[in-house]
């Protein structure tokens, strides 16, 4: 039987104001996409930055690709080494850098050479649907739904082998999250690629999943 | 409902503008007006052209650069450690980094010519002492800045890159502005500083007004000295609060999750910077005094001589921070609540006031109230020092104040007016109470500066009238110096007292 691509043990976190996450187990296989719902608060973005290597678990042991990355108060596997993308709910695109420059800083830090990052960004903004003439401007110059695109791509740029994307539609009007929505199930069908969303919005869920877990009150239920 | 929509805040906002408005603005403009007209070209030609006073210019120069140098270097550094590395007992540690800001200038530049002795009587000297007292500026600028930076773009890097790079890549350029802004903050600031230089014997633009008037009772060439000197810091203070822009007015936000983890291998090399930073800076000046004073002969008589200084700086300092505080609060609130572009305008307005030099303070406001009739009866005055210390801090304060007034959202006011409250129970039950740590800081910042401020008391002070600074600025020439010492010592002990205080109420708040 094939192992599971990211296995979560136990893994616990807390926080002095706020609720984590208590006693979590969870296996996913690799290019299975998982959708993680639950109400506001109840700890499914703590699950991802603990998945990302953003925090540290206080308890429990984290494994991805066969290696364990985390355990009790440890990061094994530091952030920029286990290979994930990430889209943060408030996308989190550097406001100094232009579209191309949030792209190029990502492929910079992952190896790729100059000389195929024009293939790279070219396969990129036709999965992603970037329009060319967007990548010389700034965040704040784009609209919601581009900025949303950027953001994806950027998370996809450096070939991530794991995507984890924290309530990327949350900010769209209702069209535009139906058809980014329908883009993003196409685009994680043609790549293959494990994903964990969270969101709590039951249509996400049952457009994006092929599978889906509750979390209530930092516990999987 | 309030806010400006209100016709109440508007009268009040202008009374208190009009109010502070006399204090301030008439003695630069009047001084202004006396350079150009009665001071003939040929004072402005010499005093900007000749030999003696293009070598002032470099001095005066060379000091600001060097100052805002040194003390951007140091105050970025400690800036990070505070903002980005997790160390125990932090909010004690940052009071102990900011305590020499707190320290008048000349007191820490006195403890040093115990430790340099003639080494610090050179402008380096006076370079190294202005950048320990203006360093705790660029440090919490830099932490300010570094806490207005979204977590979560520096996340998105340390996913694909390592801490060092996120810094130089992502937080550096994102911090930039407000570094440069207070490094230009601190150039002027220390170009503008009278007591260092005058007690190093270093001869700099702002010692030379206070001999031309003081000394000479030339008060064409006084104003003539003062103009270049006001026209740079008005026009750098200017550039470096529209740098800032929206910052000054500014939120915390807590290090966690993965920030406070990526910097964890730093964590040693930060409290080894600390402890040099607070050893060096605050450590080695005192205990300088302290050994000085404890090698005085007798301590008794110079501090029974100075009863009376030390009673009025007390009461002085006392009643102009609560005047100041007070006034600060009705501008403060109304700058917090004007739309942005007005808001950086008013910024900008604010700190280069602030920035004015205190002797160029001084001889407006002499040019200004020493004149028959009503005016002039309360030239003579210890009134003079109150408007001084109006004049000096209330800018600052309506900066501090408005930060803090930002915290508080319109909704709340808004939810307050529909519930029926009137204006005064709006403000009285929910703007000031939300705002009253605020207030406690605003208020013992302006004490501080008004307890350590010589500047411009030093030329508006009555006769006969003293406060302590004064005091130890002129006992220095011809006292002993473990004499001087115990009294700069005490002037020390009385400013990190309510520093002290103010840092458990900040911590105690935040623990909430």
């Amino acid at each position: 039987m094939t192992p599971p691509f990211l296995r979560l043990i136990g893994v616990t976190k807390q926080y002095r104001t706020r609720r984590g996450i208590e006693d979590v187990s969870l296996d996913i296989s690799s290019g299975q996409s998982v959708v993680v719902v639950g109400p506001s608060g109840s700890g499914k973005t703590t699950l991802l930055r603990l998945i990302a290597g953003l925090e540290r678990p206080d308890a429990g042991e984290i494994w991805l690709d066969g290696r364990k990355v985390a355990d009790a108060r440890r990061n094994l596997v530091a952030a920029n080494l286990r290979r994930v993308g990430f889209v943060f709910q408030d996308l989190a695109l550097w406001p100094h850098l232009t579209v191309r420059g949030n792209l190029e800083f990502v492929a910079d830090c992952s190896g790729i050479e100059k000389t195929r990052r024009a293939e790279v960004f070219d396969q990129i903004h036709r999965q992603c649907r970037l329009e060319a003439d967007l990548f010389e401007r700034y965040p704040h110059q784009l609209s919601g739904g581009e900025q949303q695109r950027v953001a994806l791509a950027r998370a996809l740029v450096g070939a991530p082998h794991l995507l984890l994307l924290d309530e990327p539609l949350s900010s769209l009007d209702p069209d535009l999250r139906i058809e980014l929505r329908n883009e993003l199930a196409s685009l994680q069908r043609a790549l293959q690629l494990t994903a964990v969303y969270v969101t709590h919005d039951p249509d996400d869920a049952r457009t994006l999943a092929d599978r889906t877990v509750t979390i209530r009150n930092g516990r999987l239920v | 409902m309030w806010g400006w929509r209100s016709s109440r805040t508007v009268v009040v906002f202008a009374a208190a503008t009009a109010f502070v408005g006399a204090c301030v603005l008439p003695p630069l403009f009047m001084l202004s007006a006396i350079a150009v007209s009665s001071a003939p070209l040929a004072i402005l030609r010499s005093a900007l052209l000749d030999n003696r006073q293009q070598s002032l210019l470099y001095t005066t120069i060379g000091i600001g650069s060097g100052t805002a140098a040194v003390a951007t270097a140091i105050g970025v550094g400690l800036g990070f450690v505070l903002a980005r590395i997790a160390l125990p007992f932090k909010p004690a540690l940052r009071i102990a980094l900011i305590a020499p800001a707190a320290l008048p200038p000349y007191v820490i530049a006195l403890a040093w010519t115990h430790i340099a002795g003639s080494v610090a009587f050179t402008a380096i000297g006076a370079i190294v002492v202005l950048a320990v007292a203006f360093s705790p500026l660029s440090m919490l600028a830099t932490e300010v800045g570094l806490r207005r930076i979204d977590p979560r773009l520096e996340e998105a890097a340390l996913l694909v890159t390592t801490p060092a790079r996120v810094l130089r890549r992502v937080t550096w350029p994102l911090l930039l502005p407000i570094v440069t802004s207070a490094a230009l903050i601190i150039f002027v600031l220390a170009i503008s500083e009278f007591s260092v230089p005058g007690l190093l014997r270093v001869r700099v633009f702002t010692t030379e007004v206070f001999t031309a008037f003081a000394s000479l009772y030339d008060f064409g060439q006084a104003a003539a000295l003062s103009l270049p000197l006001l026209a740079v810091s008005v026009v750098v203070a200017g550039c470096a609060a529209i740098g800032v822009g929206d910052r000054l007015v500014t939120s915390r936000r807590p290090v966690r999750g993965a920030l406070a983890d990526a910097f964890d291998g730093w964590r040693w090399g930060g409290a080894v910077a600390v402890g040099i930073g607070i050893v060096t800076m605050l450590g080695v000046p005192l205990a300088a005094l302290v050994g000085e004073a404890f090698r005085a002969t007798s301590i008794v008589p110079i501090v029974r001589n100075s009863r009376d200084a030390m009673i009025n700086s007390l009461s002085l300092a006392l009643l102009g921070a609560t005047a100041v505080t007070t006034l600060a609060a009705v501008i403060g609130y109304a700058r917090a609540r004007v739309n942005s572009t007005s808001g950086a305008v008013l910024d900008a307005f604010w700190i280069a006031l602030f920035t004015v030099p205190s002797t160029v303070v001084g001889i407006g406001l002499i040019r200004m109230w020493n004149r028959p009739g009503a005016l002039g009866a309360v030239y003579g005055t210890s009134a003079m020092l109150l408007l001084a210390y109006l004049a000096r801090f209330v800018p600052v304060g309506a900066l501090g104040v408005a930060a803090f007034v930002r915290s508080v959202p319109d909704s709340h006011e808004e939810a307050a007016a529909v519930a029926g409250a009137g204006w005064l129970r709006t403000m009285t039950r929910i703007v000031l109470p939300q705002i009253r740590i605020g207030l406690l800081a605003v208020w013992v910042i302006a004490f501080i500066l008004a307890f350590g401020e010589v500047g411009t008391s030093i030329l508006v002070a009555p006769a006969g009238e003293s406060t302590l600074p004064i005091r130890v600025y002129t006992l220095t020439a011809n006292a002993p110096p473990g004499q001087v010492a115990a009294l700069a010592l005490f002037q020390a002990i009385v400013v990190i007292g309510p520093l002290a205080l103010l840092g458990a109420c900040l911590a105690r708040r935040r623990t909430r």
